[in-house]
């Protein structure tokens, strides 16, 4: 049990209890004796004085000094607490972890200032009431959590770091930040540890999940402050996500952006939704979103050939307009690079799959079809490189290089298409041991018939649904002499386009990683079939190609989160990515990558490719004919989005081993809070004042 | 052996004769044979006519008179002196008060003025005069004598007196009460300052027994109006514990207290046919006289 002042140095007020005294021993007179006749008649009198009117010197003198006393001890701020005194001494110098909620929720507008001003002011103030001597720490809270500042001493440097610090565009991790800070206060110096959490209670950034994962945390009482009493509106509206969407198979040259906009109010709302195309506003629309709802809406653009589009979607406006906008990026026509891989070259250019292949999928010039083929025999393949392409056709090939199957599913995974195209050539055997995990069928047997015909019932399949009644019916004419039969594997799940007449599969497709493998059971010459000779066959081979590469493109134009690193699989050269604020970043290679993990702002990303005579280690400003090579978007997390906060009750259920109290931010007074211990400021003042008003009342009586 | 050095004392001496000569000059300066007796007897003097009733003496029947009207009429005379007047003098320690402004003389000195004023008043008009001092008890007793030599004795009484000891009027004038005889006068001057309240008892049995009394309270304008200044001690002159209060806090009520207490025996004495003489130190002794023996004179008719 102890007593402790935070503010000792107003102690010394309680010498001004010698100044009533003093006037009391000034002003007292002198007692006179007097003999006097008719004391009993003073007796009375007096007695009926007491009833009336009594004052009393000496308990005036009593109230003032108590009153002079409490004031002192007021203003010296005591603390009282059964517990031991050393854990809680305000005054004396302690270790201090701060975590400071930096994500972007953060950045909720009030009034002129947002969330994250009025915390660093905050902190600011708490530091200067901060017993000399003190060492300090920060954790920024937002996602990965950060040590942002070790132990350090000096309160100006840490006040600085304090004030240049900046909102981030990231989600809350409040649990991981907790353990750094834990980790910390294992190297704390001083015996009084404090650890203060300044957020707004953000519920994203209570993750039960992180909870249960992080060592528990030692018991230390933990002081939160929280900012989101201070905002006075809600987050109204968040744009989820945007998609681009062309539809290439029709050839058409509408581009789609379907985006989803989602009422975090508690009230059905219209918000006008706009969307801005190189900071103009091309198209506006008001929608009528129900609270809580999320509904899509798509706008529709005309495609300017070849040039890419950059944009975003905004809807409504309120006070946290970081997650009401959501950057896009679209480039248009994007040639397709395709390998041929030739299993069975003939002698004669006709009797190869690729002399078919070749001229159906780049029948004139690639401005046409942006399809860009080449062709390669199976000796060539090892010099292939498979990053290259984002197709690759296995025509009739027999058995491929030693390992050469993990590359092919290297590649697969990492987003590229693979077409298979039977043939005599087809080792069943090889293909059915070593290609396990792209193939999911094992190849049976080749079966010679005498005629069947691509079945075209019910067809749904993308590709397929391209192709006008006419080209269907011509398609349905086709013979075929031979096809592989093959058999389901166990557990692989594949989808079959095609079906032939006598209900042998003939197109097969399934998914693995990023990429997609197509399985046509007949062969891409006319050895088993008369397709290729077909008008029909350029369409199918072309639509096909471009179906299958789509999984590639998707993650060549990537649409991170803010914080996400970026990656190419292009590792040659030297890149450089530019930043929507301008800045420079020099990609780094690795293991075939180029990656970029500062993606921290939201926004579009330019990546451009260094002139290989440029040879200067720093990149302060774009060589000139740096090639530009596509774009990636960064946004943010609309989780963080979410105006739900989260309880008293649910904080202390993470941490039961905590003391967590909880206040609200007071920026005109914030007395740095004592981590124990009751304060007694207020009732001593609160007893100053009754005492004022009781010397106020008997004075007035005397 | 002792009284005799007392008596010729010459403190005792020049008091004596200090107290002849104020009284003296008293009393020659005002109306000489002014002071009539209320009560109605045979003199030379012719004062009324008055319906015959048996029980009259015969011979004082105007016989003249009621040859004129065939009626009885008896006449009256104007009865002077052979008046017994026994004064009774407070000297308890409470009219010690001396107050500590001024260096004027104490109530007692003040009342034994009066009562030498009063005697030689008497003693010239040759009425029998006494005096009884007390306190508690009756310490000194000169019984009433009309010689003129007596105003000696009186002053003598007067001279030697050590002024102590607590007030107890009832006590004194139920003893007083017995001995006294009807028809004689009673004057009783003390500061009535005591705690008893039988006062009032006493007064009414002295009244019953036709006496004639006149009360003289004598106060000191400080037991009126508590002037003291400053946290004081207040010691008592009788047997009260001491006091300790700044007068200022209770000044208002201590004067409507003495005021209650004043008016209260004013009262008392108006209702029981008793003269009442509140006699204020400061006021000059000859006016205070004075405005009793006016006030004697317009009681009686001429």
């Amino acid at each position: 049990m102890s007593l402790n002042f935070s503010s000792p140095f107003f102690l010394f007020g309680l010498l001004g209890i010698s100044i009533p005294i003093l006037i009391h021993l000034l002003t007292r007179r002198q007692q006179k004796h007097v003999r006097f006749s008719a004391v009993y008649l003073l007796f009375q009198s007096q007695k009926r004085s007491i009833k009336k009117s009594k004052p009393n010197r000496l308990l005036l003198l009593f109230l003032r000094c108590l009153g002079i006393a409490l004031f002192s001890l007021a203003l010296a701020n005591p603390f009282f607490s059964l517990g031991s005194s050393e854990a809680f001494r305000n005054n004396s110098p302690s270790s201090y972890v701060f975590i400071f909620d930096d994500s972007f929720s953060m950045r909720s507008q009030v009034k002129e200032k947002n969330l994250f001003d009025l915390a660093t002011q905050f902190l600011s103030k708490l530091l200067k009431q901060v017993p000399e001597g003190s060492e300090f720490s920060l954790v920024l809270a937002s996602r990965p959590a950060r040590i942002d500042q070790g132990w350090i001493s000096q309160k100006g440097s840490f006040e600085k770091l304090v004030q240049n610090m900046r909102p981030s565009f990231q989600t809350t991790d409040i649990g991981h930040s907790l353990e750094k800070a834990a980790n910390l206060l294992k190297t704390a110096k001083f015996k009084s540890k404090k650890l203060i959490l300044l957020t707004d209670l953000d519920k994203n950034g209570w993750d039960k999940g992180i909870f249960s994962e992080i060592d528990p945390l030692p018991p230390i009482p933990l002081q939160v402050f929280n900012f989101s009493t201070l905002s006075l509106k809600q987050n109204q509206v968040a744009v989820e996500s945007v998609q681009t969407h062309q539809e290439f198979l029709a050839r058409s040259r509408i581009l789609k952006i379907k985006t989803k906009i989602k009422n975090l109010s508690k009230e059905n709302q219209r918000f006008p939704v706009s969307l801005i195309l190189d900071n103009k506003s091309e198209k506006e629309v008001l929608l009528d979103i129900q609270a809580g709802q999320t509904i899509s809406r798509d706008f529709s653009i005309q495609l300017r050939k070849g040039d890419p589009v950059h944009g975003q979607i905004k809807a409504g406006d309120d006070v946290l307009p970081v997650d009401s906008r959501r950057f896009f990026s679209h480039h248009p026509d994007q040639n397709i690079k395709v390998l041929v891989v030739d299993g069975d070259p003939g002698a004669v250019s006709h009797q190869s799959e690729s002399f078919y292949l070749e001229r159906a999928l780049n029948p004139f010039s690639v401005s046409v079809s942006h399809i860009d083929p080449t062709i390669s025999t199976l000796a060539e393949l090892p010099l292939r490189k498979l990053s290259d392409f984002s197709v690759v056709i296995l025509a009739n090939v027999r058995e491929f290089p030693i390992d050469y199957e993990l590359e092919l599913e290297d590649f697969v995974l990492r987003g590229g298409a693979l077409i298979f195209g039977m043939g005599d050539q087809i080792d069943a055997k090889y293909y059915n041991e070593k290609l396990g995990n792209l193939l999911p069928v094992t190849l049976e047997a080749i079966q010679n018939i005498d005629k069947t015909h691509l079945l075209f019932k019910n067809i749904k399949h993308p590709v397929m649904q391209a192709f006008s009644a006419k080209a269907i019916e011509e398609m349905k004419d086709i013979p075929f002499k031979a096809i592989y039969t093959i058999q389901a594997r166990n557990k692989k799940k594949f989808n079959v386009a095609n079906w032939f007449t006598n209900k042998n599969p003939a197109v097969i497709e399934t998914g693995m990683g990023k990429g997609k493998i197509v399985v046509f059971l007949s062969s891409l010459d006319r050895a088993w079939n008369d397709f290729p000779i077909q008008p029909t066959f350029l369409p199918w081979i072309q639509r096909w190609t471009q179906y299958a590469a789509r999984g590639l493109e998707n993650i060549s134009y990537q649409n991170l989160l803010v914080g996400e690193t970026y990656q190419q699989n292009n590792d040659e050269g030297r890149w450089v990515v530019q930043t929507p604020g301008g800045n420079l970043y020099q990609a780094t290679t690795q293991d075939g990558k180029t990656t970029l993990t500062e993606t921290l702002d939201p926004g579009i990303y330019s990546v451009f490719k260094i002139p290989e005579d440029y040879l200067q280690e720093t990149i302060t400003k774009l060589p000139l004919g740096s090639q530009p090579a596509g774009t990636f978007t960064v946004n943010v997390d609309t989780k963080e989005s979410s105006p739900q906060k989260i309880s008293e009750e649910d904080i202390k259920a993470f941490l039961p081993d905590l003391k967590v109290s909880i206040k609200n931010p007071n920026l005109i007074d914030s007395p740095l809070p004592s981590s124990e211990g009751k304060e007694l400021a207020t009732p001593l003042l609160l007893l100053v004042a009754g005492i004022l008003l009781l010397e106020g009342w008997t004075v007035r009586r005397e | 052996m002792e009284k005799a050095s007392e008596n010729y004392d010459p403190q005792v001496l020049a008091r004596i004769s200090s107290l002849k000569i104020s009284a003296m000059n008293l009393v020659d300066g005002l109306l000489t044979g002014q002071h009539r007796s209320r009560h109605k007897g045979s003199s030379v003097e012719f004062a009324e006519y008055k319906d015959y009733s048996p029980g009259d003496e015969i011979r004082h029947i105007d016989w003249k008179v009621a040859g004129k009207t065939d009626k009885y009429h008896v006449k009256q005379f104007e009865q002077s002196t052979n008046l017994k007047c026994t004064i009774l003098l407070d000297a308890s320690g409470s009219m010690a008060y001396p107050s500590p402004n001024d260096n004027k003389e104490s109530k007692f000195d003040y009342a034994c003025n009066l009562v030498a004023g009063l005697s030689y008043l008497f003693l010239k008009q040759f009425d029998a005069v006494g005096l009884t001092i007390f306190n508690d008890q009756v310490i000194q007793h000169i019984p009433p004598r009309s010689k003129a030599s007596h105003l000696q004795h009186i002053l003598h009484g007067l001279s030697n007196i050590s002024v102590e000891g607590i007030t107890r009027v009832d006590d004194v004038l139920a003893g007083l009460a017995e001995r006294l005889q009807g028809r004689s006068m009673l004057i009783l001057i003390s500061d009535f300052l005591t705690r008893d309240q039988n006062i009032q008892k006493s007064l009414k049995l002295l009244s019953s027994r036709g006496l004639e009394v006149i009360l003289f309270q004598v106060l000191h304008p400080d037991e009126l109006n508590l002037p003291f200044e400053g946290d004081t001690v207040f010691e008592s002159l009788e047997d009260d514990p001491m006091v300790g209060l700044d007068p200022a806090d209770i000044r208002e009520e201590y004067q409507k207290t003495i005021q209650d207490q004043i008016d209260q025996l004013r009262n008392t004495s108006n209702g029981l046919g008793i003269d009442y003489i509140l006699m204020d130190t400061s006021t000059p002794l000859q006016q205070a006289l004075s405005y009793y023996l006016l006030k004697r004179k317009s009681l009686i008719k001429p």
